[in-house]
């Protein structure tokens, strides 16, 4: 378990006493983060850092997951995909398995929920429980982390009954949040630079990964890492590949994982495949979901990070991207554009031919490359580190503890 | 009758003023309940009544939140004429618009509705965004704390302003000129108490067109003014 102070050295001093300065108001506070899994995905890879951060600044936080069965993570799955705009087909028989299992773990939970000062329900899955817990005394916020701005109508008018009674939601950009009653903030998401996907590595564990994938280090790399999916666009990113290979010995690599489970994956997969050909220097990867490590160390191989979606989160591959020294040649979508930044930290695209000509012309400008990466690392070190979405969630406690009347709050 | 050091007339003077106390502050950012726009003319009308805080932040308050640290334009309005609708004009004259120069939100508020009333007037088809690039308003709630440390003497400016945080200095320089009746920096207004030996440094920073930079350039510039000034 790593400590806050072990930051310092990346953050600065300066951050870190702000951390202590504004969580001086919320010592002993009773805070409850609720979500569906202990493991795996990045809800449960931030609230296993943010959990022992907060304690470490004096905040009684605890982490709860909702349990259930696979009826109950069916229908949460078809939340899930409905609240990001997919046409999903919602049942009595869904919606029964939801709130008996929502039931269930109210009775399990409330105890504990209904005693906290601020409890933080993240994502779609644990969303009813404030509908069963009458007895709250505290505030209650709902953190969504998906784009939720042009979700399904019959999930979204199933949820919303749910979702309006909270005191506050959260999102991670304007542009993904829907009209609520309740006050809405932002906080945009973040990496953890000391994790195994983003922690510094040793020049011979990157050397060791060339060789493993057979990667030419004398040659230029393109790395795109997402799962397999159309909005990532990984077929624009070969056919962007091969305009440039007329001009350049380029390499092509594109990593993901998750599509032995995903039939939509498994099939763009083969279609990816498909596309390479034969060709030696398109390298596929199918990556298990802890590749962290291989992860970081193939963006660190790159000489330009790609993430050429067409529809887009906040794109964290991007922020890992930018924190490694990279240029990043970013899709025109989504979370990128906070992100790269034209001309500063990379290339915003809307076509194969521009991804092309982007890297082409970085290719050529080699100094452009490094200063663009000098940019991009110090750009993510000021707004994308856990430490800024650390002292955002300490604000947003204060502003709740305190009311929002005023524009100002002074503690202390 | 022996002259009186330095020194001595600060510390004399130290007895009188008291410490200045150094703040700090975090930002959490809020939607409003406004719709969005999508185009100049929604724009604008969204403009006639959007909150004056939300208009504070759209022009003030991009220094201190996410953002690139060498932006183009300085308030949201200007960016997102430039890189939403395209329309380079516009984005000109909202840009060399400076909120600080105005008495208040209102004459800011007028100000930004005549331009683009003008801009409207001049062009012959209404500019349109993408829908995924409309223009949401927002305000924030800014958290002020104490960071425990003091400033007893001008002569210890330099040294604490070249340690602050850029949202400390923020706070100090840009959030006081909303805040203080005198529409003042807080480091002026505490010299003020200095009486003769505040008053270069207070004029010195009234010279600084720190608008247009980010709060790194104007902690460097703070601290060379200081320097140049009260010396090494």
């Amino acid at each position: 378990m790593r400590s806050l102070q072990e930051y310092e050295a990346i953050v600065g001093p300066a951050v870190l006493n702000q951390l202590g300065q504004l969580a001086a108001n919320l010592q002993g506070l009773k805070v409850v983060h609720v979500n569906s899994t202990k493991a795996g995905g990045g809800v449960a890879e931030i609230l296993s850092w943010m959990i022992p951060f907060m304690q470490e600044l004096g905040i009684d936080a605890s982490w709860e997951v909702v349990e259930g069965d696979k009826p109950f993570f069916t229908t949460t799955k078809l939340f899930h995909n409905g609240l990001q705009g997919n046409q999903v087909n919602l049942t009595s028989r869904n919606t029964s398995a939801y709130e008996k299992t929502s039931r269930a773990n109210a009775k399990r939970l409330r105890p504990i929920l209904e005693l906290a000062d601020i409890v933080i329900i993240h994502d779609p899955q644990p969303a009813m429980l404030l509908h069963l817990c009458p007895n709250r005394r505290g505030k209650w916020i709902w953190r969504c982390h998906i784009d939720a701005s042009r979700p399904n109508r019959q999930v979204w008018k199933y949820l919303r009954p749910y979702i309006e009674h909270y005191d506050a939601s959260i999102f991670s950009m304007a542009e993904f949040s829907r009209t609520l009653p309740h006050p809405r903030f932002l906080v945009a998401p973040s990496i953890d630079p000391l994790s195994e996907k983003n922690v510094e590595l040793s020049e011979r564990e990157i050397s060791e990964t060339f060789s493993k994938f057979n990667l030419d280090p004398d040659r230029p790399i393109l790395v795109q890492i997402s799962r397999y999916d159309r909005f990532k666009d990984p077929l624009g990113v070969i056919y962007g590949y091969r305009l440039l290979k007329r001009f350049s010995p380029v390499q092509l690599v594109l990593a993901g994982g998750g599509a032995d489970d995903d039939p939509e994956g498994a099939k763009v997969l083969k279609e990816v495949k498909e596309a390479a050909k034969d060709d030696p220097d398109i390298h596929i990867l199918l990556l298990p979901s802890d590749a962290h490590r291989t992860i970081n160390a193939l963006q660190r191989c790159a000489d330009i990070v790609v993430q050429k979606s067409t529809r887009e989160g906040f794109g964290l591959t991007v922020t890992e991207g930018l924190w490694k020294g990279k240029p990043v040649i970013g899709g025109y979508v989504g979370g990128i554009l906070l992100q790269v930044i034209n001309h500063h930290t990379g290339f915003l695209v809307n076509s194969p031919e521009g991804m092309a000509q982007r890297v082409r012309y970085l290719l050529g400008h080699p100094e452009m490359m490094l200063t663009m990466g000098e940019k991009g690392r110090e750009f993510v070190r000021e707004n994308f580190l856990l430490t800024r979405h650390l002292r955002e969630y300490l604000t947003l406690m204060t502003g709740l503890r305190r009311g929002f009347s005023d524009r100002l709050i002074a503690t202390g | 009758m022996a002259t009186r050091t330095t020194e001595e007339s600060e510390s004399s003077q130290q007895d009188k003023v008291t410490a200045f106390q150094i703040k700090d502050c975090a930002l959490i950012v809020r939607i409003t309940d406004q719709l969005p726009a999508i185009n100049l003319r929604e724009l604008r009308e969204r403009i006639m009544s959007c909150s004056d805080d939300s208009l504070y932040h759209h022009f003030c308050e991009t220094v201190i939140r996410p953002s690139f640290d060498d932006p183009e334009f300085h308030n949201d309005f200007a960016i997102w004429a430039r890189h939403s609708l395209h329309d380079h004009v516009l984005a000109e004259r909202l840009e060399i618009i400076d909120p600080y120069s105005f008495p208040n939100m209102e004459e800011l508020r007028k100000e930004v509705l005549d331009i683009l009333a003008d801009r409207l007037s001049e062009i012959y088809f209404i500019p349109w965004a993408l829908h995924e690039k409309a223009f949401y308003f927002h305000t924030a709630t800014t958290v002020v704390f104490d960071t425990n440390q003091t400033i007893d003497t001008p002569k210890q400016l330099k040294e604490a302003i070249a340690n602050m945080t850029t949202s400390s200095l923020y706070y100090h320089f840009w959030e006081s000129r909303r805040r203080t009746p005198s529409r003042k920096d807080d480091f002026s207004v505490w010299l003020e108490e200095w009486n003769d030996r505040g008053e270069a440094l207070i004029e010195a920073f009234s010279g600084i067109d720190f608008y247009f930079m980010n709060l790194r350039e104007l902690q460097s510039k703070l601290c060379a003014t200081v320097e140049n000034i009260l010396g090494r």
